[in-house]
């Protein structure tokens, strides 16, 4: 008996390998493609390379470009703006939510992820969905669901379907100097298979700025 | 007889001092999302909103220097108001016109993020510390503030003068300076913002006021708001507030 509590009692760490949740605020930039970290970590994949299904990439073919959000101060979603070069992040965490807030308000805005509750039942679409997050050992887990369709998935105006589930899986590498970041996409109305890339977040020692869109007249 | 205090009571006593001591240290967490508290709901506790919605305007002219208020007569709705083509509105107009934030407190520093995020943005409050000796100009400035006791007191210098101070559009300088005070008031129901502002270039004296919030139950959730949701309708009040200006540059030559 007292052998299954002490396994009942383990199995937490088990399933938290990495010991307790680690503290990521602070300030982050995305690194250049070009960049090559210790280790050889690079950033990986991007917007620009999903597959489309064959309807979707006739649509695609068909938008004007001069309407995209990015250039109408508008949000892009964070499929988008996570992986531009040079995205500056700050991460702001209390007990209940972790809040990403971005520099650039106009087209990355404020993400509110909420690590004590799951998916609304009945959700209303969002620019940004609703995101919920949780850990797993040393990763902060975000899976957001729940987005309205006006943002695109790449400046090439790949549009996406309001099924499209985001999840992106955050942790802390090379002594917390710099966060992995995997996004991964799946849209099953408009990608022929999920999509994931991988960016590297640089911790900077800095404060956040104002930053203001203003689109070409 | 001398008092012998037994050392079980000395410990305790210790224990309990460090206790009260930490209590009286610790500062309060006020993290949550708050709405503008209506004058209805705060008038039981004997608290108002002070020139409510457009009064505020009323509050701050007879402050306004004879410059300010000709530079303020001199404007345009449309092409003045940054707020109307999604530029930020400053830190000025916050208290009354984002009327709901999120307070996020953590050690060492304040974050409250406006429900109007495009145009209220995002406020940072770092904790005992001075200012930088020359802020960059920055639409909200730079906030400092201290814990005294229960009251948060926040000072912010190094604003642009590209904002207003209300919707008025009543003009301040780079010298402008906001302080405020905020405590909990009504058993904690409400939080209170004494706000006063000065600017020796634009102001004759300094105005004061107070905005009550009021926190909503833990679990409530600030919506997302865009501002250039309807690009169509924004594009069109940019595009006006543009010819208004340059006719009006085309007149000065």
């Amino acid at each position: 008996m007292r052998l299954i509590v002490s396994i009942l009692c383990a199995l937490p760490m088990v399933a938290q390998p990495g010991g307790q949740a680690p503290d990521l605020r602070g300030v982050y930039q995305s690194i250049p493609d070009r960049m090559t970290l210790p280790g050889g970590l690079k950033n990986v994949g991007a917007p620009a390379a999903i597959e489309l299904l064959p309807e979707a990439a006739r649509q695609t073919r068909n938008v004007d470009l001069k309407s995209d959000p990015w250039k109408i101060c508008q949000p892009v979603g964070p499929f988008r703006m996570m992986a531009k070069e040079h995205t500056k992040i700050e991460l702001v965490q209390v007990s209940a939510m972790i809040v990403m807030l971005f520099e650039d308000l106009s087209h990355g805005m404020m993400r509110n992820i909420y690590l004590k509750r799951g998916h609304p039942a009945r959700l209303e679409e969002t620019w940004l969905g609703d995101s919920v997050g949780r850990w797993e050992g040393d990763t902060l887990v975000v899976d957001t669901v729940g987005f309205n369709d006006k943002t695109w998935l790449n400046e090439e105006g790949a549009q996406h379907s309001d099924a499209l589930h985001l999840t992106e899986r955050i942790h802390p590498v090379l002594r917390g100097q710099f966060l992995e970041y995997r996004m991964t996409a799946v849209d099953p109305r408009v990608l022929a298979k999920p999509y994931s890339y991988t960016r590297y977040y640089r911790r900077l020692d800095t404060e956040v700025m104002d930053d203001v869109c203003q689109d070409e007249p | 007889m001398r008092n012998v205090l037994s050392p079980t009571l000395v410990v305790s006593l210790g224990f309990g001092l460090a206790s009260v001591l930490a209590q009286a240290q610790a500062p309060p967490d006020w993290t949550g999302y708050y709405t503008l508290a209506p004058n209805r709901e705060l008038a039981p506790a004997g608290f108002k909103q002070d020139a409510p919605g457009e009064q505020l305007n009323d509050l701050i002219i007879p402050h306004l220097q004879p410059w300010a208020k000709a530079r303020m007569e001199a404007t345009d709705g449309i092409a003045d108001d940054t707020g109307q083509v999604c530029l930020p509105d400053g830190i000025f107009r916050y208290p009354s016109m984002a009327g709901r934030f999120v307070w996020l407190q953590e050690p060492g520093r304040i974050v409250m993020a406006f429900g109007n995020i495009n145009t209220a943005g995002v406020r940072r409050i770092y904790l005992d510390r001075p200012h930088p000796k020359n802020p960059i100009p920055s639409w909200n400035g730079h906030s400092v503030g201290r814990w005294d006791g229960n009251t948060l007191i926040v000072d912010t210098v190094g604003f642009n003068d590209k904002s207003w101070l209300f919707g008025g559009m009543e003009p301040h300088t780079e010298e402008a300076h906001l302080m405020e005070r905020a405590r909990r008031v009504a058993n904690g129901a409400f939080v209170e913002l004494n706000i006063t502002v000065e600017d020796r270039h634009a102001l004759n004296s300094p105005y004061s006021y107070n905005r009550y919030y009021k926190k909503q139950p833990d679990g409530a959730e600030m919506p997302e708001d865009v501002c250039a949701e309807d690009p169509d309708t924004w594009k069109q009040f940019r595009n006006e507030a543009l010819k208004k200006q340059q006719s009006r540059l085309r007149q000065l030559k």
